[in-house]
């Protein structure tokens, strides 16, 4: 009976120790691949050492509304992606030039048709499985996919034709492009390069609009961004978790992102983030309103508030300039020979108090602008433009020049009138969501007022502003503003081309409608082919002295870029191109205590 | 049963009706959630149209309702054009936390308007219905905003509520008793602001309801006999006087789901309201429809609910031929 004891024990410790020896095993075999993985190419990155661990609590207006790079158009999706993944080519939010980001190196073939791209090696996405050049391949064929619809997909065809991609090696890869393409590297920014271990099955079965719903299980979704998902709670937050195979590490070598967790909590409305940032429940607020701002600089707590200046949008009056033979109505026809007149376009720049905007829309945090580059894009501003000061008199001796006059009203008012003797009244359409262009337009009333022009303001919601504007064209004037994704003018193309779909004062044409717009349309081909910065700079500068001259949009303002962060926040460095304060989220630490954050 | 079957196929005629006004007013308002794509630079208008293609905007109005009715019988009703989602799932998880509120909301504000609306009617005239009437009065003329904002400046000023949100970050990591600490202090807020907004209007019922019985012989009667005045008030009383309070509680069901918007956009509730306000600002044309079909659904329902209510309390309903 002992015996058989005995036996039984020295049966389960052999059990055991059979079971330890293949659990080391296994552990041995899952860790052999990385054992035997290439050494990492990690990118090192200059600035202030920071401290690991903690947690960021950002706010943002509205939930995203996928994790898909490919399917992302709202902001606060493109936020929340551009912290959980990592494009081929980047450009630095903070010197606006491009930089390798995944490819370790790019080659520009002499004729600038050929981009030569390798990759890093040894990098692995957030679920630790390894990036090669076939993520890549596949990466670009779902962009480029029409099926897909990718709204970022018309930034890859180059020439009227698509990028081509094919391999050279396992991280090498070539790109080709059908024309010469002056920036072409600056393609590649914010094209996320997927994980094909879990996308392409889904893609295959044409299922690609459904994956990245915010409720994907964290185990299915994976990126090369410095965080990876953790929990979202509907309607409430979004938790991200630091990737811990992230390719950047600071100066002294730690891996990045210093933080922990990077957590957005959706808050409905501007006052509510306010709040909720005053009472510690957020860390940033990001794209603060003139008004918040003030109220927050007047309170003398810990923050750290920024006015970085002014950003990328530009706003602007235009009248409707479409050619609408015999389609308009005669009332409309017969504004439209006043809105052709250049004369009248400058008389009503002129009369425009610009400065007045700033002040009474922006409280001052903003600038005046005469030209669509704002000062906030420093590489590209025409600084020749002139900045011309309001003049009514200047506004009243162009109008008497394209044969306006003006006559006494029953109350004693001048108003004007044309040379037919018809008085000059018109509306200015604006998005009745948008309080600060509601105000322009308000301004601008009074400021035509003074020329003796009657101005009705119209605010109306805002697609139904755009369906007049773009689809009936039964309209006078707007008052709009566009923000360019990026500091370059290439951005802008469609604005620009009398071509172009957002040519707005007169869309999709044809042909250009007058000589001023046939050059402008040279210029910008021009410079899209040229590699020179310093000539592709002297084409634009034309392009913007051409807009100033012929004024098809009256220019108005560019309000700064105001954000705040607690004084805890380390490396802070807001800048003016999206995400304003998330664009070194993997560099950005709280500091302990005493402020210190070197380890 | 006959009553209860003729009153539900009113109900679905009633939400077949007002999906398809909903639709039509919804789909004929000009412009699209597509539009804004027009206004960036980089999509081109091909691309637009082709997405418009895509989500069937281009087909005509009629073959779309279809198409949409034919997911609702699937429960998806309608898809999302800016979550990419069926709206069915989104609304539901936004439901629950609305209903979390409201439901609270509504049995507190019942539960305070009773007492105070019978004690209201019992002093009629006198001090406590002057001191119920004046602040009944004073709630009436508060904006809800202003009311709803006002409480969340407090929070923010004085520190002692959270300015947002169901629970604290932290939340998993807290013991069981400070979750529901937690979880209480969270909802004072929208729960002052509901309750708020919707007790002036049920007090006055109440005491306008009672005003009516108090008089009445039969209570007189009681009250000569010696019944204790609690048991006269509560359990002669306002039975006799509970037809349009029935009525109130029904309306009080139906206005659960829609009832709590403005709160729960101004405190960061994460219910219905945000969802809804950024669909209809956006024109995700599904997400709309599918909140107004739902809020229309406990419209119904509450209806239904004080309808059978009525049927049960009031003998004189019931002794009404169902079928005319």
């Amino acid at each position: 009976m002992r015996n058989h004891r005995a036996r039984s024990r020295y049966c389960w410790m052999a059990l055991s120790l059979l079971l330890a020896v293949a659990w080391g095993a296994a552990q041995i075999v899952i860790a052999a691949p990385q054992l035997g993985a290439p050494k990492e190419d990690l990118l090192a990155l200059s600035g202030e050492i920071g401290r690991p661990g903690g947690r960021l609590v950002v706010s943002l207006r509205a939930e995203p509304k996928t994790l898909n790079p490919v399917l992302s158009a709202d902001a606060p999706s493109r936020e929340v992606i551009s912290a959980m993944q990592a494009d081929l080519i980047h450009i630095n939010r903070a010197t606006q030039l491009t930089e390798a980001a995944l490819a370790k190196s790019v080659k520009v073939s002499s004729d600038g048709l050929q981009y030569t791209v390798t990759l890093r090696q040894g990098l692995r996405f957030s679920d630790g499985q390894p990036l090669d050049a076939d993520d890549v391949l596949f990466t670009f064929r779902v962009y480029l996919d029409e099926s897909v619809r990718s709204p970022q997909r018309d930034l890859l065809i180059v020439g009227g034709k698509p990028i081509t991609v094919h391999k050279l090696d396992t991280h090498t890869l070539v790109f080709e492009f059908a024309k010469p393409y002056g920036v072409g590297d600056r393609v590649f920014d914010g094209l996320a390069i997927l994980p094909r271990h879990l996308l392409e099955k889904p893609y295959q079965e044409g299922k690609m609009e459904h994956i990245g719903a915010l409720s994907t299980p964290v185990d299915q979704w994976a990126g090369l961004g410095p965080f990876r998902l953790k929990e979202y709670v509907a309607g409430q937050r979004l938790v991200l978790e630091r990737n811990p195979y992230y390719w950047k590490t600071d100066a002294k070598g730690f891996r990045l992102p210093y933080l922990d967790e990077l957590v957005f909590l959706f808050v409905p409305s501007a006052d509510a983030q306010v709040l909720r940032f005053q009472s510690r429940d957020t860390d940033v607020i990001s794209g603060l309103g003139a008004e918040n701002f003030s109220v927050l600089s007047r309170q003398k707590a810990s923050y750290t508030l920024a006015d970085v200046g002014p950003g990328l949008e530009y706003n602007f009056l235009f009248f409707n300039l479409n050619d609408l033979t015999g389609k308009a109505p005669p009332e409309l026809a017969r504004k439209q020979r006043w809105f052709r007149e250049v004369k009248f376009r400058q008389a009503v720049s002129a009369a425009v108090d610009r400065d007045a905007i700033v002040h009474l829309v922006y409280q001052g945090r903003g600038a005046a602008l005469w030209g669509p580059v704002t000062p906030g894009n420093r590489r590209w501003v025409d600084t020749k433009i002139a900045h011309q000061p309001r003049s009514l008199d200047h506004a009243r001796q162009l109008l008497r020049e394209a044969g306006f006059k003006w006559t006494s009203g029953a109350s004693g008012d001048s108003a004007l009138l044309d040379a037919d003797g018809t008085p000059v009244e018109f509306s200015i359409l604006t998005s009745s969501s948008n309080a600060d262009r509601t105000k322009m337009s308000t301004l601008i009333q009074d400021d035509l007022k003074q020329l003796g022009m009657r101005v009705q303001v119209v605010p109306l919601e805002f697609r139904s502003l755009i369906d007049r504007i773009m689809q009936t064209k039964e309209y006078d004037a707007c008052v709009l503003g566009l923000v360019s994704f990026d500091a370059d003018p290439n951005s802008d193309m469609n604005v620009w081309l009398s071509s172009g779909g957002t040519h707005l004062w007169n869309p999709s044409q044809a042909h250009p409608a007058t000589p001023w717009e046939s050059e402008i349309d040279r210029l910008m081909e021009e410079q899209l082919s040229v590699t020179s910065y310093e000539r592709r700079k002297r084409l634009y500068d034309r392009v913007q002295e051409i807009l100033a001259a012929f004024q098809p949009m009256i220019f108005l303002a560019s309000p700064d870029i105001l954000v705040a962060a607690t004084s805890t926040i380390g490396n802070f460095h807001p800048a003016v191109l999206e995400p304003y304060v998330l664009w070194n989220v993997e560099q950005l630490y709280v500091r302990n205590r005493a402020g210190n954050g070197s380890r | 049963m006959r009553f209860v079957l003729r009153r539900m196929a009113h109900a679905a005629f009633l939400l077949f009706g007002v999906s398809i006004l909903t639709y039509l007013f919804a789909a004929l308002a000009p412009g699209d959630y597509f539009d804004e794509m027009r206004l960036n630079p980089q999509i081109a208008p091909e691309t637009v149209v082709a997405l418009r293609a895509q989500y069937q905007l281009d087909r005509p109005l009629p073959l779309r309702y279809v198409r949409w009715l034919n997911s609702v019988m699937h429960g998806d009703l309608g898809y999302s054009f800016s979550y990419n989602s069926p709206v069915g799932p989104l609304l539901l998880v936004r439901a629950r936390n609305t209903l979390f509120l409201t439901l609270t909301a509504t049995l507190l504000a019942w539960g305070l308007a009773l007492p105070l609306g019978v004690r209201s009617a019992e002093y009629l005239g006198r001090l406590p219905d002057s001191l119920v009437s004046w602040m009944t009065a004073g709630l009436l003329v508060l904006p809800d905003l202003a009311l709803t904002l006002g409480l969340l400046l407090f929070a923010a000023r004085s520190g002692w509520f959270p300015t947002g949100g169901v629970v604290s970050l932290d939340f998993n990591s807290l013991s069981p008793i400070n979750k529901l600490r937690d979880l209480v202090l969270h909802m004072t807020l929208p729960l002052l602001a509901l309750v708020l907004t919707a007790l002036p209007l049920l007090v006055r019922h109440v005491r306008a309801a009672m005003t009516g019985v108090l008089d009445a012989p039969f209570l007189r009667a009681a009250r000569g006999h010696g019944i204790p005045r609690h048991r006269l008030l509560y359990r002669y009383a306002l039975p006799a006087a509970a037809n349009p309070l029935i009525s109130l509680f029904g309306f009080s069901i139906g206005s659960l789901l829609s009832g709590s918007l403005l709160v729960e956009v101004v405190m960061s509730w994460p219910g219905l309201g945000p969802l809804l306000v950024e669909a209809i600002l956006s024109r995700d044309l599904y997400v709309v429809i599918g909140g107004v079909l739902l809020s229309t659904l406990f419209l119904v329902i509450g209806n239904l609910i004080a309808d059978l209510l009525l049927y049960w309390a009031d003998p004189r309903i019931r002794a009404e031929p169902v079928a005319k």
